[in-house]
């Protein structure tokens, strides 16, 4: 049963240089952003095929114009914000707050997960026909709201970027997506040679790998939201930075503050309340928001039975975290008019190990693909409302899934069995050298899920199954966190079977999705998240060769080949495409944002 | 009812009791006179039955699965849950409902017997033998060894068995801990439950052996030159049955429920394997949907406590017809 999951997403493994991001964990989470810009090409996103029950929004229907303007929207929350500061924030709870009030070079608007439009910048990037050098224009009128007042310049987004890289604001994505920066590796919170501001509106990024489409990808990161280094320079100084305490905006809304800019204590009491109110300094002839509500008053805490209750039948109100399971039964036997389901939150899929053990051998790996009731551990995660049966690894809304394969992806016969075939299973083991069709090896296996519902189900699911192959299991159950820090995330563990593993993309980017969980280049001693140690080299050479395109089409239709070859080495047993609920009551026009699990985007949604 | 431990010495009247009834003297062995008085506490006996028949059902689980037409513990069945994946509650064919995984819910409450009993009674037994030997040391020589045994007991019965519980639960998840020596689950249980409870019996025994070992019968032994092993085995330790198994009979319950509590709270018995506690934790989150899946084996829990309870009662009225029903 299921309590969808939304938020939290767990940063593993930042590994130096590497392009992605990263997120595990079925109670994953979101994240973030940018795809492709370069080539201004049109969009290829993902969505297609997801559809939604009859009478259920999704993000991609709802209107984004029209909407009525003035109100207060309350919003009923029982989660806390994680980070205010842009240069820190990596929660999905965080990035509602973040885009209605800050504006970084790109974002994405509500109803796509693939093409990111310009919003501080004033066109797409360009790339350099070496990759070597990405060139972002700002536009002109954008200001701080007060106490700051002044027009943002390109030294603003410099100045963000370049704190990220220092101890006191330590940003989780530094390191991954702006490592390739000349003089990144030795940043530490000081200029960087690398980010270069000719004049006041021009940023140009210069680095030392051909890698700049996936630092342009990267700049819809809340991190390159602009910060007045003269105003947040003195809360800077203190570590952890104080600026979110601080926070000055440029979007249309901004946190309530006092004449010095000060937020703690009047706009945001921490684990209470958090209001945004209008930014008297914001042009909407500048912005691509609408941002027709007055007020956002948030309020925190309490238990999301009662909030679902008070959403649904109340007025002016929603919840924009995660949706107790018996409130999403109620709202879609009862409310469904106020219910929305996003697709594109993430994935949940089964580790294998690849490099010793039974799951070193492919056949194996197939057969337990094979055997696998993915119908049943769907529903254990709440049927297919709020999952699709997984059959490849590019999820919907991400560039790449359709030529992937889509919903039905690749057409082979262990994959075409969403509620398991053991017929296909045991011809597999035969081909393993399994001559009864059942797994005969002496060892005994380790299987390590996650604790809590819906993990710990779908984890005795796969050990059951495993169990009918023939194999002996040790089945242990521990925090998610144990499992990805002490056991599933330590190659010398050895751990055989991990059945609770998910990626949630910091960007509609394919790379984002399979490079660090798949690529054999990124096996780490700690924190890994190629949990499978994957490692097949001619899937290595191909990543580190689709990964210097350029252009989301040609991007989407080389990791696509990809992910077709990682099905036809079954390097890991998908099962779930999450799709998450969000809820409204009946006079709230909510517009949700499917790049961040369907959370309602306050800077579009309006009251009826 | 609880009663002070030295009544419960035969030398202060349960054993030689000659008033019962009028007429002639019988002479009647002290389990004769045990089970006349036991007889008559038809709580302690329906008690005992409902033990004996909570015994044949772990024993014969499968059987008994098999012959109430059920599924079986470990039988998945996605088909019996609902769109949302709520479980369906009970039916002919599933009289207690399934939980999440349409795992028939009779079939683990029954399977959850042998958990709940193997805790209780097995890890009863071993604590009752290192607490019987410990305080029987204690008290018979007294002195130096007494200290050494009681400080023992004092800094054990310090440790918060909970916390701890919680603690070895986690650390020993995976590979085991003490060199993979004590495994999470069962193991882990039945060893605290081993450390904690062999106190209460040392206790116990140390000070019935205090006041024995001064009784004429053992002066007796000892002027005839029987040694100090045979004085505590043959003379002293067959005075004690009655009390160690009254409060043996009394600590099974609360060894039952601790095994729930760690259960409940993730660090004992993990699935698949079937317990009461476990179960009841699944069910919190869904209890609103799916109340059978918490109410039944909260009631075969109860059931199996209180039966232990009064069994115990039962069996301390009948060691010790002093104290008044």
């Amino acid at each position: 049963m299921v309590i969808r999951s939304i938020k939290r997403f767990m940063l593993a493994a930042l590994v130096g240089g590497a392009p992605v991001a990263l997120v595990a964990g079925a109670f994953v989470s979101l994240s973030l952003v940018l795809a492709a810009c370069g080539s201004g090409s049109g969009s290829v996103a993902g969505a297609g095929g997801i559809k939604a029950p009859p009478g259920v929004k999704t993000p991609e229907t709802e209107p984004q114009g029209g909407g009525t303007r003035g109100g207060t929207l309350a919003v009923l929350n029982h989660q806390d914000f994680e980070h205010l500061d842009p240069g820190q924030a990596y929660f999905s709870i965080d990035y509602e707050a973040m885009y209605p009030t800050q504006r970084p070079l790109y974002s994405y608007k509500p109803n796509t997960f693939a093409a990111p439009s310009p919003d501080l910048a004033e066109g797409m990037p360009q790339i350099s026909s070496d990759r070597k050098t990405v060139t972002v224009h700002i536009r002109s009128g954008v200001r701080f709201s007060p106490p700051v007042n002044r027009e943002v310049t390109s030294a603003d987004v410099a100045y963000a970027i370049e704190r990220g890289a220092g101890a006191s604001v330590a940003n989780p994505y530094f390191s991954s997506y702006f490592g390739s920066l000349e003089g990144a590796k030795n940043a530490s919170g000081g200029p960087i040679p690398g980010i270069a501001t000719p004049n006041s509106h021009t940023i140009v990024f210069h680095l030392t790998e051909p890698k700049g489409q996936i630092v342009a990808s990267a700049l819809v990161l809340p991190l390159t939201a602009p910060v007045p280094e003269e105003y947040a320079k003195r809360y800077d100084a203190r570590k952890p930075t104080e600026y979110g305490n601080y926070l000055v905006a440029t979007g249309p809304y901004m946190f309530k503050s006092n004449s010095e800019g000060k937020v703690l204590g009047i706009g945001y009491q921490p684990g209470k309340s958090a209001v945004l109110v209008r930014n008297p300094n914001w042009n909407p002839s500048t912005d691509f928001r609408p941002a027709y509500l007055n007020q956002i008053d948030i309020q925190i805490g309490g238990d999301p039975n009662v909030i679902g209750r008070q959403v649904l039948e109340g007025s002016d109100m929603v919840q924009n975290d995660e949706v107790a399971q018996a409130i999403f039964e109620l709202a879609y036997e009862r409310f469904r008019s106020q219910l929305e389901i996003s697709a594109g939150a993430g994935t949940n899929y089964i580790a294998v190990n690849n490099k010793q053990g039974p799951f070193a051998n492919v056949n194996v790996r197939k057969a337990l693909w094979a055997a696998l009731d993915r119908v049943a551990l769907d529903k254990a995660r709440g049927g297919e409302l709020v999952t699709n049966v997984m059959t490849h690894f590019i999820y919907p809304e991400i560039p790449g899934f359709e030529q992937a394969g889509g919903l039905a992806g690749p057409q082979v016969d262990y994959n075409r069995y969403p509620s398991g075939n053991m017929q296909v299973a045991e011809k597999y083991l035969r081909l393993a050298g399994y001559p009864s069709g059942r797994y005969t090896g002496a060892k005994t296996i380790q299987v390590v899920g996650s604790t809590g519902s819906p993990n710990s189900t779908d984890a005795e699911i796969v050990n059951q199954t495993l169990k009918n192959l023939g194999f002996q299991t040790k089945f242990s159950l521990v925090d998610q966190s144990v499992m990805y820090s002490k056991f599933c995330g330590v190659p010398a563990e050895e751990i055989d079977v991990c059945p609770n593993v998910g990626w949630a993309a910091d960007f509609g980017d394919p790379q984002a999705v399979l490079d660090v969980p798949f690529n054999g280049e990124h096996i780490e001693s700690t924190n890994n998240s190629n949990w499978g140690q994957v490692n097949d080299p001619a899937i290595n050479r191909k990543m580190a060769a689709a990964e210097l395109l350029v252009g989301i089409q040609a991007r989407a239709e080389a990791w696509a080949n990809i992910d077709r070859e990682l099905v036809g080495q079954a390097v890991a047993i998908p099962f779930a495409w999450d799709k998450q609920p969000q809820i409204e009551s009946k006079n709230v026009a909510g517009v949700g944002d499917v790049w961040n699990l369907g959370s309602w985007d306050y800077s579009f949604t309006s009251l009826k | 009812m609880s009663l002070g431990a030295a009544e419960l010495l035969p030398g202060a009247g349960a054993g030689l009791d000659f008033s019962e009834g009028a007429g002639p003297v019988l002479a009647r062995s002290p389990g004769q006179l045990f089970w006349r008085r036991f007889r008559r506490d038809r709580v302690a006996l329906v008690s005992l039955a409902f033990i004996v028949f909570l015994i044949l059902v772990a024993i014969a689980a499968p059987l008994v699965v098999k012959l109430l037409g059920l599924p079986g513990p470990y039988v998945q069945n996605p088909n019996l849950t609902n769109a949302f994946g709520s479980p369906l509650g009970p039916s002919s064919a599933h009289p207690f409902g399934v939980d999440p995984l349409g795992e028939d819910v009779a079939s683990r409450v029954i399977y959850g017997t042998r958990v709940s009993l193997i805790v209780g009674i097995a890890g009863t037994a071993i604590a009752t033998v290192i607490g019987v030997v410990v305080g029987l040391l204690a008290g018979f020589f007294r002195g130096w060894t007494d200290t050494l045994l009681s400080r023992l007991v004092d800094v054990v019965l310090a440790i918060p068995i909970l916390l701890l519980g919680l603690g070895l639960g986690a650390a020993c998840e995976v590979r085991g801990c003490l060199g993979g020596h004590v495994q999470s689950g069962l193991g882990v249980i039945i060893f605290l439950i081993v450390l904690v409870n062999w106190t209460y019996i040392a206790r116990i025994v140390r000070g019935l052996v205090l006041s024995l070992r001064e009784q004429e019968f053992v002066e007796a032994a000892c002027a005839q030159g029987a040694s100090n092993a045979r004085i505590m085995l043959r003379e002293i330790l067959p005075n004690l049955l009655a009390p160690i198994v009254v409060y043996s009979t009394l600590l099974i319950p609360q060894n039952i429920l601790l095994e729930a509590a760690l259960s409940f709270l993730g660090v004992g018995v993990r699935p698949p394997t079937a317990s009461w506690g476990q179960m009841i934790a699944a069910a919190t989150p869904i209890f609103n949907t799916a109340w059978w899946y918490m109410a039944f084996p909260g009631i075969a829990l109860l059931l199996a406590v209180l039966a232990f309870n009064l069994l115990g009662d039962g069996l301390q009225d009948a060691l010790n017809p002093r104290i008044a029903r």
